[in-house]
């Protein structure tokens, strides 16, 4: 197999690594800062008479939110890669170590101040509940997102940076995406967010935010808002929160963005090996739609193993656990 | 541009809007209720797991567009796309469920499972309106995921090809088209949904009806933009 091929595998695995980490460390700095779906509990929670000391920051759906970090990130890498590529003639890649992290690095100052206007806002708003602002609460959970969305940003940038450049990277400059990095970034901004949010989340609302009531059923609506305000030792915070959830929430999560970036790019990959496309790269021929029929086909058979899967899984789980024996 | 080529564009985006509109609405959405395990479905927001989906769809949509011309391969590839995407959340979401939180998937709008007939009431928790992503559920946003990306693709190629924007503009404005039909589904659904099962189902005719008219003014400003400006795009 020519060495170009080889590359641009090799490459597609280093993409879908990168992918494993940025949705890991997502859904912890979402769980953290407690946005997205579950905040609605912490929201409700003073409302109720719950006095907490939960970071209650909802900058926006998970989504939009990491897809602005990352689009700021790309953007800001972007021109600082046009202003130094031609600095190191014939090694670009030392303009990416720089100019990457300082991208990454604004866009981690914006999202610690969107999470301190959040915090400070929606918690003074519930000033007629009596929920105090804790400022310890504060300032102890600004370096921890801070810290958890500069990985999340870092890897999407790094992914972003390696898709625009796949092509030039293995050998075959035809092959880069069509797409500029800030665009990439976008996209999967918006995907790890969406992701994040719809797996991630469960572990974080219906677990752990729920601890002190009954395990193996869904939360009932009386205990809404209701949330478990105490700790293995104290009371609780966020960082109880995500040490928790690294244990099984964040890495499925992880491991759902890594399957999917996996999936996506070895279907295609594979498809233009089997359609002959690769090295040659006969493109708008019978070769190039034999490259994307082989894809989609393969799309579909992972389609199909996966609800095969989700049948048996099903089963599987409604004959383990029973029917429910609860009041 | 000559005339055949206008109703193409406005045609395609209309189509796209339309199969947009009904994707969202087989898309199982449970919003924050479903993050508790109190409402069947993934645990986000319509536009957003929508979105998700149809990004990941355009992502190869838009490789392939750079080596095959068929409107066909390049929508297919952008609908096998999404629905991997849907797939896999949704079955990564039950093993959240089912390990992490020990709750069995179990649909709250129907007693028995169309697809498998699996009863569904013994298993559900009081008070809930169902848990997790039960088979129906599956197969639905499946579908739906399918459709969406195919509608994302499918108005990603006429842009590209027919309207000549660049492959950046063209994403952006797809995906603009997309967002202000799946903000109008998500008006419609209101909440939740858990598919094609879900008597909030049979609202989409008026979805379609809105839907038809926004990608029709969509079309109508794409055509316009690519006449007025022609190639500086």
């Amino acid at each position: 197999m020519p060495i170009e091929v080889v590359l641009l595998f090799a490459w597609m695995l280093v993409i879908a690594f990168l992918a494993f980490i940025a949705c890991t460390f997502e859904d912890l700095e979402s769980d953290i800062g407690s946005q997205s779906n579950p905040n609605s509990q912490v929201q409700l929670a003073a409302q109720v008479g719950q006095i907490n000391r939960f970071f209650n920051k909802a900058i926006s759906g998970e989504p939009l939110s990491n897809a602005m970090y990352c689009v700021t990130a790309g953007t800001i890498a972007w021109l600082l890669l046009r202003q130094f590529e031609p600095l190191v003639p014939g090694e670009e890649w030392k303009a990416a170590v720089l100019a990457i992290p300082i991208g990454v690095l604004a866009a981690t100052m914006i999202n610690m101040i969107f999470s301190t206007t959040s915090h400070c806002g929606r918690t003074a708003a519930q000033k007629r509940f009596e929920q105090p602002i804790y400022l310890d609460v504060l300032y102890g959970h600004l370096i921890p997102i801070g810290a958890h969305a500069f990985m999340t940003t870092f890897c999407i940038t790094c992914i972003a940076y390696i898709q625009s450049n796949i092509g030039t990277l293995s050998g075959n400059p035809a092959l880069d995406h069509p797409f500029a990095l800030p665009l990439l970034g976008f996209i999967w901004g918006i995907t790890v967010g969406a992701i994040g949010s719809s797996t991630g989340d469960v572990h974080y609302g219906a677990e752990r935010e729920f601890q002190d009531r009954p395990f193996g059923e869904g939360k009932r609506v009386v205990y809404h808002g209701k949330i478990t305000r105490y700790a293995e030792c104290g009371v609780r915070t966020q960082k109880d929160i995500a040490g928790f959830c690294l244990k099984f929430g964040a890495p499925c999560t992880g491991m759902t963005f890594g399957l999917i970036i996996l999936f996506e790019n070895w279907r295609s990959m594979v498809g233009m090996q089997l359609g002959g496309f690769l090295p040659a790269l006969p493109a708008f021929t019978a070769t190039g739609d034999m490259a994307a029929i082989f894809g989609i086909v393969l799309g579909l058979l992972i389609v199909a193993a996966l609800m095969v899967g989700n049948i048996v899984f099903v089963k599987w789980v409604r004959k383990k656990y029973g029917p429910f024996v609860g009041v | 541009m000559e005339p055949v080529m206008m109703i193409l564009i406005v045609g395609c985006v209309v189509i796209g809007g339309l199969l947009a509109s009904l994707g969202a609405h087989l898309l199982p959405v449970g919003g924050a209720p479903a993050a508790m395990g109190t409402a069947t479905g993934i645990a986000t927001g319509t536009v957003q797991i929508m979105l998700g989906a149809v990004m990941t769809g355009l992502f190869t949509a838009a490789s392939v567009a750079t080596f095959t011309d068929s409107l066909l391969l390049v929508s297919l590839s952008g609908a096998v796309g999404a629905t991997v995407m849907m797939c896999v959340v949704m079955f990564m979401a039950n093993i959240v469920y089912a390990f992490g939180c020990g709750i069995v998937p179990i649909s709250g709008r129907v007693d028995v499972d169309p697809i498998t007939k699996e009863p569904q009431a013994p298993y559900r928790t009081p008070q809930t309106d169902g848990h997790g992503v039960p088979n129906v559920v599956y197969v639905s946003g499946a579908i739906g995921g399918f459709l969406a990306g195919f509608a994302g693709a499918l108005m990603y190629y006429a842009l590209l090809n027919y309207a000549h924007f660049s492959a950046g503009l063209a994403a952006i404005v797809a995906l603009s088209i997309f967002v202000a039909n799946a903000i109008l589904a998500a008006y419609n659904i209101r909440g939740t949904i858990e598919g094609f099962h879900d008597p909030k189902f049979k609202r989409l005719p008026k979805a379609l009806i809105s839907s038809f008219a926004v990608s029709l003014l969509c079309g109508i400003v794409v055509v316009l933009a690519a006449t007025i400006l022609g190639g500086a795009l």
